[in-house]
């Protein structure tokens, strides 16, 4: 029997880990190949499903089904619709760059690389899952590696040399603030689970179940919130989000990478694909109260990050702030905005996967991130300085790079909804822009500082390999945005007329517009 | 076998009355340098029982002996974790080199005696047989909590566990006074069919309450928790984990026998209130644990707040939360057992109990740093452990039982149990250790934690196959 794409991406990482647990702890080398060679084959997967996926008949693809507790109805259930294929591909692009990136790491190589792997495991396992058990057993299983990787591979967040706050506060406030939502939401599920009275876990059969038999509403409305805030805290949903800034800026750069560019969409996947879908009168009620939440999350997080000089608080302030657009497209639930939410959990993940992998350069080379101490780095490390030019102008939203074309679906699609809302949204784009070219200013542009002389550049094909990957796919994606957005839409189209009847087909279908003219890199 | 079929049902119990004076006259006999194989003799008398048990199971025999004592398979399926479990602890006596002195026969006897208290526990068909394997169980471990004489803290434990224990003896036996008056007889049965056909007077319900109350010391539930901290720090490690888990079980054993059988008619008496309990429970056990810096006080809390879990499953009275009680058994006793064995093999190179001797451990042996590691997470419920499907089956049952408020009160204690389970990790993983020699681990204890923490996965990711073991322990 071949096995789908999706059992062969999710095992890959697998089957790593356990390799691992039997290789001799000081062969560093064959460590980093096995890491290496297993998110290869996922990344392979992740392509090949990206390709292979039959947009025409849309569903979930690349099934695998096998039955795990037939008395409760739980199943190992996995399969890929045209979100999760895309999100699915963002975690491979990010888990084979940031194994690249951990070469950095020397101290206690292997255990590194265990936990690393059982994350991506995790991470993979939850974009798969068709599941509610096993969507929350992988949830949970990404979730607890990331306390040692804080823990032991971390930094403690210094100001002026004095510690802030210590790595071992910022892994244990992400473990608890993580595992206290994902309990929340667990909550939400096995209520939803009995009240189904269908006995299976299975999202597919409760799902057709459901469009018999809708819950009852008021039951739906309660269910709503745990799940909302649950998975929202992963989000990270203002003002659950505490946990977030400080845990990207202690960790480790590639688990930086993978936390703010992948994990985060944990949760708003999550919203979407369990919460929306399942409860949707649970969605009409409080969908209107996420969108009020995700201004603050964009003016304010945008605002501290502004504030912020140690460039990791940056970065990390400026996702939770750009996770509000995505929480916002979610909340609009128009096929547009969703088409954008997705689109932008795709950008997003990238640009900061990027953004985390050049500061972790920067600061291997100069041993600081306090922006006041930097400066002219562009000088001594050109190609780092080039590509942060490239990732900010990503990040604050310029055409040519995919996150213009999302954060354009999303105000798009949204206005009509919340226009308010959208137009601080719009507003927090400036907010970006600031903070961004702060960033690139104060690090690489200036007068050359003496100090830091010694600065290597990424001179190697192979230590240049993660960042062109990164930045090839938001500009790939960003420049001809058509294969991915009809891969999302061909999704998202049916899932907002199940929940939403009537909206999924705007007026003058806008979106083939956008998608038939390719939006060119000049556009200045 | 040439025992008549009636007595083939007691053949587990009966050897182990057998192995019991063997290993007397063993201590007699052997001279003192000889004395220190008698864990090999305790060890295989496990074994032996074991085979026994399997030879039980195999014959399909089943049935009741004069009314009193019952072998199903519900009873079978407890009786082998207990022996996991005093197998288990043997290997530990093993590491914890103060009991190995010349009192080590007696240790053993009093271990064979305790095991014979849980296994007659396990077959229960008659309030006097509860009584009598309690207390063989508990006079044992009073006795062992205080084996240390020259430990101050041994003796304060021992003597905390004997007053707070007669007092609950106390309760019981009150309580099956109350219910033989009401019922004119002890035997299930009989109780059972005199509470459902009438409504029970105000006698009765008093009656059941102080059974109640009696084993709910035995399973440490809050109000009746209050000599755990104590007895956890000072009684000997074996005899702790002993406790936490064997004595542990030993008490749910009881109550699932008594809650969905007997005391069945009372339902509406018992639910609510057990769900009470296992609010505050689960409360105060994680709570009061946050800020501990003794390892063993620090699972003695915890042990408390898993013995909410375990009420939580009771108080739902429906089988799928006698289901999710006994695989949360399963989980705990795996998770638990590896962390007392990790603390039995770590404290003499640690050079003490305290969290902070902690610091490095996984420096300087990773094995047990792995292994703790391991099963404190199965205990804290992270998937892929076992204690998160105990747990998930608890939730989900009480979710079922439309106890919404519990069940998000035990899904947010998880959480908080997390913080303290990841601050012992914290000191083995992120600080530096104080000293850097390497901590020797003996072969088989090497073999007993790799055997505990597979046992911790299985449990975890292979459920099915434990599930339906336990299915078809609870239809009888």
């Amino acid at each position: 029997m071949p096995i789908p794409l999706s059992g062969l991406i999710l095992a890959a990482p697998a089957l790593g880990a356990l390799a691992l647990m039997v290789v001799p702890n000081r062969r560093h080398a064959f460590v980093r190949r096995i890491a290496v060679a297993t998110t290869s084959v996922s990344l392979a997967g992740a392509i090949g499903a990206m390709v292979t996926y039959h947009r025409a008949s849309g569903g979930y693809q690349h099934e695998l089904a096998v039955p795990w507790i037939r008395s409760l109805g739980i199943g190992l259930h996995l399969g890929m619709d045209g979100i999760s294929v895309v999100l699915v591909l963002l975690h491979a692009l990010c888990a084979f760059t940031g194994v690249l990136i951990s070469y950095a790491i020397k101290e206690r190589v292997k255990e590194y690389y265990l936990f690393y792997l059982l994350l991506i495991t995790g991470v993979f396992g939850v974009f798969l899952s068709l599941d509610l058990f096993f969507f929350y057993f992988f949830y949970e299983m990404a979730v607890i590696p990331m306390y040692p990787l804080i823990g032991i591979w971390g930094s403690d967040v210094k100001e002026r040399g004095i510690v802030r706050f210590s790595k071992e506060y910022a892994a244990m406030k992400l473990t608890i603030y993580l595992t206290l939502g994902a309990v929340v939401a667990l909550t939400g599920l096995l209520w939803l689970y009995a009240a189904s009275g269908a006995r299976t876990f299975d999202l597919v059969t409760l799902q057709q179940r459901f469009a018999g038999t809708p819950l009852d509403p008021s039951l739906q409305r309660a269910i709503f919130p745990l799940l909302a805030v649950g998975f929202g805290v992963i989000a990270p949903m203002w003002p659950l989000h505490s946990w977030s800034p400080i845990g990207h800026a202690a960790a480790p750069s590639a688990v930086s990478m993978l936390h703010a560019g992948v994990l985060m969409k944990l949760g708003s996947y999550a919203i979407i694909r369990l919460a929306v879908t399942l409860l949707p009168e649970g969605a009409a009620v409080w969908l209107p109260w996420l969108a009020s939440l995700c201004v603050m999350n964009i003016i304010y997080g945008g605002f501290v990050a502004m504030a912020q000089k140690d460039l990791k608080l940056i970065i990390g302030y400026s996702s939770s702030s750009h996770m509000g657009y995505v929480l916002l497209g979610v909340a609009c639930l128009t096929p547009l905005a969703l088409d954008g939410a997705v689109m932008l959990m795709f950008a997003h993940g990238l640009m900061t996967a990027l953004a985390f992998a050049l500061i972790g350069h920067v600061y291997d080379q100069t041993h600081t991130r306090w922006l006041p101490d930097l400066g002219g780095l562009a000088h001594q490390i050109p190609f780092i300085a080039g590509c942060s030019v490239a990732a900010a102008m990503a990040s604050s939203g310029l055409p040519g790079f995919a996150n213009f074309v999302a954060e354009l679906l999303v105000f798009l699609g949204g206005w009509d909804r919340y226009p308010v809302q959208i137009a601080c949204g719009v507003f927090g784009v400036v907010i970006t822009a600031v903070y961004m070219l702060r960033v690139v200013r104060g690090t690489f542009f200036g007068e050359s500082k003496r100090q830091f002389s010694h600065a290597r550049d990424a001179a190697t094909p192979f230590a240049r390999l993660p960042y062109v990957v990164l930045i090839l796919a938001l500009f790939v994606t960003g420049s001809w945005p058509k294969p991915m957005l009809s891969l999302i839409d061909a999704s998202v189209r049916p899932l907002i007329e199940r929940v939403a009847p009537g909206r999924g087909r705007p007026a003058g279908e806008p979106i083939t517009v956008l998608i038939s003219t390719p939006v060119s890199v000049e556009v200045r | 076998m040439s025992l008549p079929a009636d007595w083939s049902l007691l053949a587990v119990e009966l050897a182990a009355c057998g192995w019991i004076l063997l290993t007397l006259a063993a201590d007699l006999l052997l001279s003192g340098a000889r004395k220190r194989w008698l864990w090999a003799l305790t060890l295989s008398g496990v074994a032996v029982l074991a085979l026994l048990l399997g030879w039980q199971q195999q014959m399909g025999l089943a049935g009741s002996f004069q009314s009193m004592f019952v072998l199903d398979r519900f009873g079978v399926y407890f009786k082998w974790l207990f022996l996991l479990t005093v197998a288990v602890v043997v290997v530990m006596t093993r590491e914890f080199g103060a009991l190995l002195s010349e009192r080590a026969g007696a240790f053993y006897l009093l271990l064979l005696t305790a095991l014979l208290g849980m296994l007659v526990l396990a077959s229960i068909y008659d309030l006097l047989m509860l009584f009598i394997g309690l207390e063989l169980l508990t006079f044992s471990l009073y006795i062992m909590a205080a084996y240390l004489r020259t430990d101050a803290r041994s003796v304060e434990a021992g003597m905390k566990y004997l007053i707070m224990g007669s007092v609950s003896s106390g309760f019981l036996v009150y309580g099956i006074a109350l219910l033989y008056g009401f019922a004119g007889s002890t035997n299930f049965n009989v109780i059972h069919a005199a509470l459902a056909s009438e409504p029970a007077p105000l006698t009765a319900q008093a009656g059941m309450l102080l059974v109640l109350a009696g084993l709910g010391f035995k399973i440490a539930a809050v109000p009746f928790h209050l000599w755990v901290p104590d007895v956890y720090e000072g009684a000997p490690t074996p005899v702790v984990a002993l406790l936490s888990v064997g004595s542990k079980m030993a008490g749910v054993v009881a109550l699932l026998r008594l809650l969905l059988g007997v005391f069945q008619p009372l339902a509406w008496l018992w639910m609510d209130l057990l769900a009470v309990l296992a609010a505050a429970t689960l409360l105060y056990g994680n709570l009061a644990a946050i800020p501990q810096t003794n390892i063993k006080r620090l699972l003695g809390y915890s042990s408390i707040g898993h013995a909410g879990y375990l009420l939580m499953g009771l108080s739902t009275g429906s089988l799928a939360g006698a289901r999710a009680v006994a695989y949360y058994l399963l989980a705990y006793l795996f998770g638990n057992l590896t962390v007392f064995l990790v603390v039995t093999a770590a404290t003499k190179a640690l050079g003490g109990e305290a969290l902070d001797d902690y610091r490095g451990l996984s420096k300087r042996s990773g094995l047990l740093a792995a292994s703790m590691f391991i099963g404190l997470l199965s205990l804290a419920g992270v998937p892929p452990l076992g204690g998160f499907v105990g747990k998930l089956l608890v939730l989900l049952a009480t979710v079922e039982a439309h106890r919404i408020w519990l069940a998000a009160l035990g899904a947010v204690n998880v959480a908080v149990s997390l913080y303290y389970y990841l601050m012992v990790v914290k000191r083995m993983y992120l600080e530096a250790p104080r000293a850097t020699s390497p901590i020797p681990v003996s072969a088989l204890t090497r073999a007993a934690l790799a055997g505990l923490v597979l046992g911790i996965l299985a449990v975890g990711i292979v459920q099915e196959p434990f599930l339906a073991r336990i299915a078809a322990a609870l239809h009888p």
